[in-house]
């Protein structure tokens, strides 16, 4: 009986490929703006996520983000590893920092300064050079996207910047996730970032902390809190933070919570009328196998079965399609590091789910409450 | 049941009444018929519009609960089985041939036949193979690949008694299978249904009011106003 | 659908084939486009605790290695050009062992003006003394002479008055003779002074002078002009937090690693806290001193002949923490 469901189904093609299309554009919809938007905000977590080796973060009590921070005075770092699990803990400076570029524009950039010794904070790889290139005089690593923003179609290294009134060479690209903001990051080690980085009193914004083999990072993040009275936390925790902060301050979940509810409704819409079409069209047939002798519930199986398959074959063309945006957006500086989470799909198809269990049942109720009497009349 | 008691009638109704509601009142459209079918006999069931006969042959044929009364269909009280048993009593015991057909315009001629047998869980290929051999039987063999909607109309009337006939039921119920047709193919449709649908332990009867085949009836029934007016071999002369 | 063979369906198997296919290859492509977020260990070694401190309570700090004497900023007692130039840096000196010597000659002259003088001096007293003499006899003469009238009372009152004037000179001369040996003593004095010795026993960590440069006794352009100090052996001077003072077992042994090489630790053990609080000076690479932080300074000891520690290297330093201290 399902392959007679599958049959009239694929039989009637302008409501088959209708179903389709409804079901097959609210997934590529619904998935592809929740990937876009939960990429998006986790831009706010890319300075936490570009730094690979520490545990824990340990900052100001009053910073928020990577990029909203105040600064420490210098002991903080001591004080950090004085405290028992902490396995190593090194400076790590953020700021904001103007560049004077050789055709004499400026442009603000974000200077990180890392550990001078083990350049701990930086990206893991490298699209060009390698990290030794720090060791260099005035030597500055620039991030892969900000190199596109500040020297279009141009290699960077070598290029000269004044940074503060002093001498700075891009010598290295370094493979890092860009900012919300896309700014222009210039990694260079910590001695020198203080002096890139207008004097202030305080400087040292965050103090990385690995923690001892067998030592929980939240666990260790307490106690430094309650050690030394600084913030601390745990790289996870600081990520959600800086995503915290972009939901917090811009308008980006409103807006693609909109679409994606347009993207759902569409869906329903669609595919509602459609399927609720495609079953009045067929109720006659329906009518004539209840007077036949099939049951309900195998009427109930053929009609999941045609919701099942538009659903799947819709769900599976609407995932391909985002796959094919992200895929073919992968190489635009804009959409660097874009991924698509594995949740993502996982709520696509529960909303597909959603929206064909709705439109299947309101539709199933017209055939089931189809009198086989009817036929003969 | 065995198949050699045939004094057993085929339909038995006793009392059967049917009420309808209509807004406030209720309309009885049967009023308690009495009936006895038998098999091996070609029964028609003679009425105008609005007598009842559609209520009728839908109850005996187990599609609509009578209001009062009981129908026995080969010794089964049809009405005191299960919703699910009645459903199944139906696929094994009853063939049905509508007035529209409503054959399934998706798949081929062949496949529309054989459906009471796939329902019924047999394999498709086999099922089809089955409704092929109807199919020779009717004279459609070469129709068996075509869509519904490559036929003519007699052709689908042939595919349609073909699913009605695939399962071998003991009851056929026919609505109205000439009203479509002109005069020759009605009464070859007719000659055709004697021969292959009448047989010794099984029942048929055909709802018509096509007054061009009352002759090739074995029975005629005249309904009226929800009661039964005539039973005999031959319409009465007043029709 | 003309395309395709007849028995095969484009909505009922084609189709479904895409779907499929595209779904195993979103799923492929989105398992491996997530990203890397695994937590990866540096590449290099940073400063760790490690041995028995690694899980206990314990205290960190930075801090810079120092001679065991302190370093010691030599000047110069006179201004003058650097004639000569007796040590290179590295050179292990004895107590009193020459560094260098400023430009002398001047005071030489003065010496060998002094010793004229002697001399000028000398041939004055002998002078006087002769005079003296005969002057003494000629009194001695007059005084026995009887007659009174062979002698004028003037002739003998002249005579005694040449006799005290020849006493007169001879002091005098004996006078001068004492200020000229003064004077050259005083010429001899400044030599010495002009030769800066080692005051101890050490190493020359530094020297910033070289042959004929001017010194000042103000001290010129802010570097010393020689450091030294005591290297065997070495000490660090650990800055701790002040708030984190009261944790610091005082008296245990740090774990002590130079910047950049972490992992080379050694032990060293405690000398003395310094009884003074100071304000922080830079040692974690902080730009200015304006940092209102205050720090107790820790001295340790590092064992002798470690040739990773020079004098000045920044280090990192992990301290056990008191016991009493921890409330855990």
């Amino acid at each position: 009986m399902i392959w007679i469901a599958i049959r009239m189904l694929t039989g009637d093609r302008q409501k088959f490929y209708g179903l389709l299309f409804g079901i097959a554009f609210s997934t590529l919809l619904i998935t592809q703006q929740l990937t876009i938007f939960v990429n998006l905000i986790e831009r706010g977590a890319s300075g936490v996520y570009n730094v690979s080796s520490a545990d824990v973060w340990v900052m100001d009590p009053v910073s928020r983000t990577t990029d909203v921070a105040y600064a420490m005075p210098s002991t903080a770092l001591d004080k950090v590893r004085g405290v028992k699990g902490v396995e190593w803990a090194v400076p790590h400076l953020r700021a904001n920092a103007s560049v004077r570029t050789k055709d004499g524009d400026l442009e603000g950039v974000a200077v990180i300064g890392v550990d001078d010794a083990t350049l701990i904070g930086l990206p893991k790889s490298m699209v060009e050079g390698s990290t030794d290139v720090l060791s260099q005089p005035d030597a500055v690593i620039i991030d892969d996207v900000g190199t596109t923003r500040m020297f279009p179609g141009e290699s960077p290294i070598g290029e000269r910047l004044e940074l503060n009134d002093q001498r700075a060479v891009v010598r290295g690209i370094a493979d890092a996730i860009p900012s919300f903001t896309s700014t222009v990051v210039l990694y260079t080690k910590y001695s020198q970032a203080l002096r890139y980085v207008p004097g202030t009193r305080n400087r040292l914004s965050f103090v990385l902390v690995g923690a001892a083999d067998g030592v929980e990072a939240k666990s260790l993040s307490d106690s430094i809190e309650e050690q030394t009275g600084l913030k601390a936390q745990t790289r996870d925790e600081f990520a959600r933070d800086g995503v915290q902060f972009i939901i917090e301050n811009t308008g980006i979940p409103l807006n693609f919570g909109i679409t994606v509810l347009l993207g759902f409704i569409v869906g329903v819409a669609i595919v509602g009328l459609t399927f609720s079409l495609f079953i009045r069209d067929n109720i006659k047939q329906f009518g004539a196998l209840k007077a036949i002798g099939v049951t309900n519930g195998k009427i109930a199986r053929m009609v999941a079965a045609q919701a099942a398959m538009v659903g799947l074959i819709g769900y599976g063309l609407g995932v391909l399609g985002t796959v094919g945006f992200i895929y073919g957006f992968s190489n635009n500086p804009t959409f660097k590091g874009f991924y698509i989470p594995w949740q993502i799909p996982l709520i696509s198809f529960a909303a597909m789910v959603l929206i064909i269990a709705l439109t299947g049942w309101i539709a199933l109720r017209g055939v089931m409450k189809t009198e086989p009497a009817a036929v003969f009349r | 049941m065995s198949k050699s008691n045939t004094a057993q009638p085929a339909i038995c109704t006793r009392g059967v009444t049917r009420d309808f509601p209509a807004g406030q009142d209720t309309i009885t459209v049967l009023h308690g018929i009495d009936l006895d079918v038998k098999a091996g006999e070609l029964t028609y069931l003679v009425g105008e519009s609005g007598s009842g006969k559609t209520t009728l042959i839908s109850i005996m044929c187990g599609i609509l609960w009578p209001t009062e009364g009981e129908v026995q269909v080969f010794g089964t009280d049809i009405y005191h089985l299960s919703d699910t048993e009645l459903v199944n009593f139906r696929l094994e015991n009853i063939g049905f041939i509508f007035q529209q057909y409503n054959l399934i315009p998706a798949i081929d001629a062949a496949s529309n036949a054989a459906v009471p047998l796939i329902a019924q869980g047999m394999p498709r290929h086999e099922a089809r193979e089955r409704s092929i051999e109807m199919f020779d039987k009717l004279n459609i063999l070469d129709q068996a690949d075509k869509l519904p909607n490559q036929l003519s109309g007699g052709q689908q009337q042939r595919v349609a008694i073909a699913r009605a006939l695939v399962h071998e039921p003991r009851l056929v119920v026919c609505d109205e299978p000439t009203a479509a047709l002109d005069a020759s193919s009605g009464r070859r449709v007719m000659d055709l249904l004697r021969d292959v649908a009448v047989a010794e332990d099984r029942a048929c009867i055909i709802v018509t009011h096509d007054n061009r085949i009352f002759d090739l009836a074995d029975r005629i029934l005249v309904l009226e106003d929800g009661r039964i007016t005539h039973d005999g071999t031959q319409m009465p002369e007043d029709h | 659908m003309a395309l395709l063979p007849k028995n095969i369906s484009f909505s009922r198997q084609v189709l479904p084939v895409i779907a499929l296919l595209g779904l195993v290859f979103a799923v492929f492509f989105i398992w491996n486009g997530l990203p890397d977020r695994e937590l990866s260990e540096p590449d290099q070694e940073p400063p760790r605790a490690t041995g028995e401190l690694a899980y206990e309570n314990r205290v960190a700090g930075a801090g810079v290695v120092e001679p065991s004497s302190e370093v010691i900023q030599l000047g110069t007692a006179l201004s003058g050009l650097v004639t000569d130039l007796r040590v290179q840096p590295g050179d292990f000196v004895e107590k009193g062992e020459p560094l260098f010597t400023v430009d002398t000659r001047a005071i030489r002259s003065q010496l060998a003006q002094a010793n004229s003088a002697i001399g000028e001096a000398r041939a004055a007293i002998a002078e006087a003394q002769a005079a003296q003499s005969t002057a003494s006899r000629q009194l001695a003469l007059y005084r026995n002479v009887d007659d009174p009238a062979a002698v004028s009372r003037a002739e003998v009152i002249r005579a005694e008055g040449d006799v005290s004037a020849a006493n007169g000179r001879l002091q005098l001369a004996r006078a001068r003779l004492q200020a000229a040996q003064a004077t050259a003593q005083t010429a001899r004095t400044e030599i010495g002074r002009a030769t800066v010795r080692a005051p101890i026993a050490g190493q020359i960590l530094a020297v910033n002078i070289r042959p004929g440069e001017f010194l000042s006794t103000m001290g010129g352009g802010g570097a010393p002009f020689i450091e030294m100090g005591e290297t065997r052996p070495l000490h660090v001077r650990i800055d701790i937090d002040e708030e984190q003072a009261s944790r610091v077992d005082l008296g245990a042994s740090a774990i002590i690693s130079p910047r950049g090489a972490a992992n080379s630790q050694v032990k060293a053990s405690f000398i003395r806290a310094e009884p003074l609080v100071v304000p922080k000076r830079s040692l974690t690479n902080s730009a200015s001193e304006r940092v209102d932080v205050r720090v107790l300074q820790v001295i340790y000891q590092l064992p002798e002949g470690d040739s990773r520690f020079r004098v000045g290297q920044q280090v990192d330093a992990f301290i056990p923490a008191a016991k009493t201290a921890d409330s855990e």
